[in-house]
């Protein structure tokens, strides 16, 4: 145990542990990895205790060293899945937790997390997201006529996505329009190329935006004892697969015969 | 070769593509790029073949996503991430995302259906969101259980 002269503040604690479980939270961590890690880093930093309460849109820490308490509040953002930036969360707790790393200099990696973890180029995730969805098709069935045009359907759809949620439009109003342009493109596509399976192709083009993380976030939530988290993760996955339904149904109206 | 072996070999390949190109999708770091095609062509592999073996969607689902999950937390001994990244990502390519499409599109159907077609529509599309519904629930089951029955120790835990 560190000597209580040389501990940061406990609201500074606090402060950074808000800041590595909304960081987690935006990258897509179940509730459980969340818990870890704060209570990780405030033990590292000196607390005898700490509790995380995770809902979809704030996150409340309190955490207890001595006669000394501190609860604090913090919002969320949008969520979605960044698995290099929850590595380098990982990284900075650890370095915490094995006190290679003081607070305050924890707390300027954490604030500089967004800047200086690298992405992949654009251009290769629309690409390989792409060839995911083809392969997607390839699994449901789909003929290789339709594989290049369920590939450019949903790269261009990935490149519109990401335009748009740089342009902070709202997630579900998004994926409704991704997913009709998706299924638009790949449907005409298999078309003019002599594809046999065009529902099978317009299908696949829409399923990179079936949020994968979150339903499996959803279960493991539920079933690691997080209820009210899980149900709103929940809810949000069913209002996602309605507007791409909706997307997708639009689509297959104008591509399909009898749809 | 057998049409089965060819059929493996083909979801095993196309499963490793599409977690692959998800492992992308999520940023994952480049080293773990092969590690996602791996988990991916494992996941589906075993998937086909428990189907091939009678099993149902969900069924071969949970023992896929269980295998993977349960390789995935012995392997992460040695990795430096905590998590369950591989797992997670290998079995994205398992989530029925057209079939959940499907049970909504045959739901939507059911405004627009003649008489008589009703019950043909609504048990489609119930059929399909109960198929999703189970197979999510087995895989995210799945997944938990080898975390459940040997937890990760946390740095306090282990000295």
């Amino acid at each position: 145990m560190k000597k209580v002269d040389s501990l940061p503040a406990l609201s500074d604690v606090a402060h950074l542990s808000i800041s590595i479980g909304r960081i987690l939270m935006e990258c897509g961590a179940s509730a459980r990895l969340i818990h870890d890690e704060v209570f990780a880093a405030a033990r590292g930093l000196g607390c005898d205790s700490a509790e995380v309460y995770c809902q979809h849109a704030a996150i409340i820490v309190t955490l207890r060293r001595g006669e000394e308490f501190c609860v604090q509040m913090g919002k969320v953002g949008e969520h979605s899945v960044n698995l290099r930036r929850s590595e380098a969360i990982s990284d900075i707790v650890r370095r915490i937790a094995h006190d290679k790393l003081e607070c305050a200099a924890g707390q300027i990696e954490l604030d500089e997390v967004y800047q200086r973890i690298s992405s992949y180029p654009v251009w290769l995730v629309c690409l390989c997201t792409g060839l995911a969805c083809s392969a997607f098709g390839r699994l449901l069935g789909a003929d290789w006529p339709s594989f290049l045009p369920i590939l450019i359907g949903a790269a261009i759809g990935q490149w519109i996505r990401q335009s748009l949620i740089a342009r902070e439009l709202n997630i579900f109003i998004t994926s409704g329009i991704v997913s009709f342009v998706s299924a638009l493109l790949a449907g005409s596509g298999s078309r003019l190329f002599g594809g046999s399976h065009l529902a099978i192709a317009t299908a696949s083009a829409v399923l990179l935006l079936v949020p994968g993380i979150a339903v499996l976030n959803t279960q493991m939530d539920a079933i690691e004892g997080k209820p009210n988290l899980a149900a709103a993760r929940g809810l949000r996955v069913i209002y996602l697969l309605v507007f791409i339904t909706l997307g997708l149904v639009t689509a297959q109206s104008l591509i399909l015969p009898g749809v | 070769m057998s049409d089965f072996w060819i059929h493996l070999l083909n979801q095993a390949l196309f499963g490793g593509i599409a977690a692959a190109g998800f492992g992308i999708l999520f940023n994952c770091p480049p080293r773990m790029i092969v590690q996602c095609f791996a988990s991916g062509a494992l996941a589906l592999a075993i998937r086909t073949a428990g189907q091939a073996t009678a099993l149902n969607l969900p069924e071969a689902s949970f023992l896929a996503a269980l295998i993977v999950a349960a390789v995935e937390r012995t392997l992460q001994y040695f990795q430096s991430t905590r998590g369950s990244i591989l797992a997670v990502t290998g079995c994205i390519p398992m989530i029925p995302g057209s079939i959940a499409a499907n049970g909504l599109m045959n739901l939507l159907a059911l405004l627009s259906a003649r008489p008589g077609d009703e019950v043909l529509a609504a048990t489609n599309g119930m059929k399909n969101l109960l198929t999703v519904a189970f197979t999510l629930t087995a895989m995210g089951t799945a997944l938990a259980i080898p975390r459940l029955i040997a937890p990760i120790k946390t740095q306090y835990e282990t000295s």
